[in-house]
């Protein structure tokens, strides 16, 4: 029978996959975005497990606003990304250090 | 509630297995190595001038980030839609005030010209 | 049901390590897209069928579409950015294993006091994930609801704002004012004595 914690197990080990995945490829912002998506992915796993597990539909309702909140941010964050490329014509994280401070 | 779902799992099998016996059957069945020249482009007996990867518009993006916002629009209408007869004037309200928030943001966009291709 | 949760769950984490170690990144793009149906497949799994669409139809059909798109537009180059692949990697696999002992406390070890809630029940056919959802979505968080929307607008003029240029000296043809054209706009007829001859 398939319990709550093979569900934790699994978003954990999503969850690990995307920390691990920021620090191998720390050069790229694209893939960055990727594994914050991929951690995100995890939670959103958490929520909907307990949520079916304790007979809640709240944490679906949460898992709803994450999925908006999240998209908003990519499309922001891509735009911003995009805007970047134009002016530095790079995506590299170590050349993005103009700021002084 | 997920014996409802039983074909979409019949179909991903088929799918799947349909999918896999191709390939397998095109690699026992296939003839010939592949060497360098069958392997390259062939481009009216020239060498490749360029990447075949050519890069997007930034236009398309723009276009993208509005298909999201309102493809998430969409995805609150579905509860919506389905609960509305329990949900009574004050559900109807609600919807009322979003729909006219993502009005002003619309209206936003069609003046800023932000829909207009040149 | 056993066995297709073991299926899912495998194919998702095989497609997780194919997004963090895939050396192109339009094939990372498309292993997260493979993550996120087999995640839609096992939320399905414990009947959030609502959600599992919603995850295919805003992530999959428009979110990683728009990774796609960008990751097509920049078209870096591939090399130059994974060469630090290794450079990081000894603190990553600290920070990893430091990371997973914890989980694996707060899992397996405490339990968080969840003995109790082992069992499952499934939901009878008739059962309307998607209608509960609404009572409770439009009802008893309608101001998150609300808030919702105002992000939405936030994005739609961050976006515009952020991305769209206007090109001057564009030349573009209007259609509607070529069709709306009155013989006066364009011809204009002169009464005037015939001149005498030179």
């Amino acid at each position: 029978m398939i319990g709550l914690s093979h569900y934790l197990t699994l978003s954990a080990i999503l969850f690990l996959l995307g920390v691990t995945g920021i620090f191998i490829n720390r050069r790229n912002v694209i893939l960055l975005l990727m594994c914050i998506e991929l951690m995100l992915l995890a939670v959103n796993f958490n929520f909907v497990a307990f949520s079916r597990f304790l007979n809640n539909l709240d944490g679906q309702i949460f898992v709803f606003f994450i999925l908006t909140v999240a998209a908003a941010e990519a499309a922001i964050g891509l735009a911003i990304l995009v805007v970047l490329f134009r002016s530095k014509n790079s995506i590299n994280v170590d050349e993005l250090d103009s700021m002084k401070g | 509630m997920l014996e409802n779902y039983l074909p979409i799992l019949i179909f991903l099998l088929v799918g799947a297995g349909l999918g896999g016996v191709l390939l397998l059957l095109g690699f026992l069945l296939g003839r010939g190595g592949k060497d360098a020249q069958k392997l390259s482009p062939y481009e009216c007996g020239f060498e490749a001038f360029e990447d075949s990867r050519m890069k997007f518009d930034v236009r398309y993006y723009l276009v993208a980030i509005l298909f999201i916002i309102f493809d998430l629009e969409i995805a609150f209408l579905f509860p919506w839609a389905v609960a509305l007869d329990g949900l009574g004037m004050f559900g109807f309200l609600t919807m009322a005030v979003f729909l006219l928030l993502l009005v002003v943001g619309f209206i936003y966009e069609w003046k800023k010209g932000a829909l207009e291709w040149d | 049901m056993e066995i297709l949760f073991y299926v899912f769950a495998t194919v998702l984490v095989g497609a997780a390590i194919g997004v963090i170690t895939a050396r192109n990144p339009v094939h990372s793009v498309l292993y997260l897209v493979l993550a996120f149906f087999n995640s839609a497949v096992l939320w399905l799994l414990l009947e959030a069928e609502f959600l599992a669409i919603v995850l295919v139809l805003v992530y999959v059909g428009a979110v990683m579409v728009l990774f796609l798109f960008v990751v097509m537009m920049l078209d870096v180059n591939v090399e130059s950015v994974k060469s630090g692949f290794t450079r990081y990697a000894p603190v990553g696999v600290l920070v990893m294993v430091i990371i997973a002992v914890e989980l694996a406390q707060v899992i397996w070890v405490r339990h968080m006091g969840l003995r109790g809630v082992g069992e499952l029940t499934p939901m009878p056919a008739d059962y309307n994930n998607t209608r509960e959802l609404g009572l409770l979505l439009y009802t008893e968080y309608f101001y998150a609801f609300e808030l919702a929307a105002v992000i939405l607008l936030v994005a739609i003029v961050a976006a515009i704002s952020l991305t769209m240029r206007r090109r001057p000296g564009l030349k573009a043809q209007d259609i509607a004012r070529q069709v709306g054209v009155r013989r006066e706009d364009r011809v204009k007829l002169v009464k005037m004595d015939a001149e005498e001859r030179q």
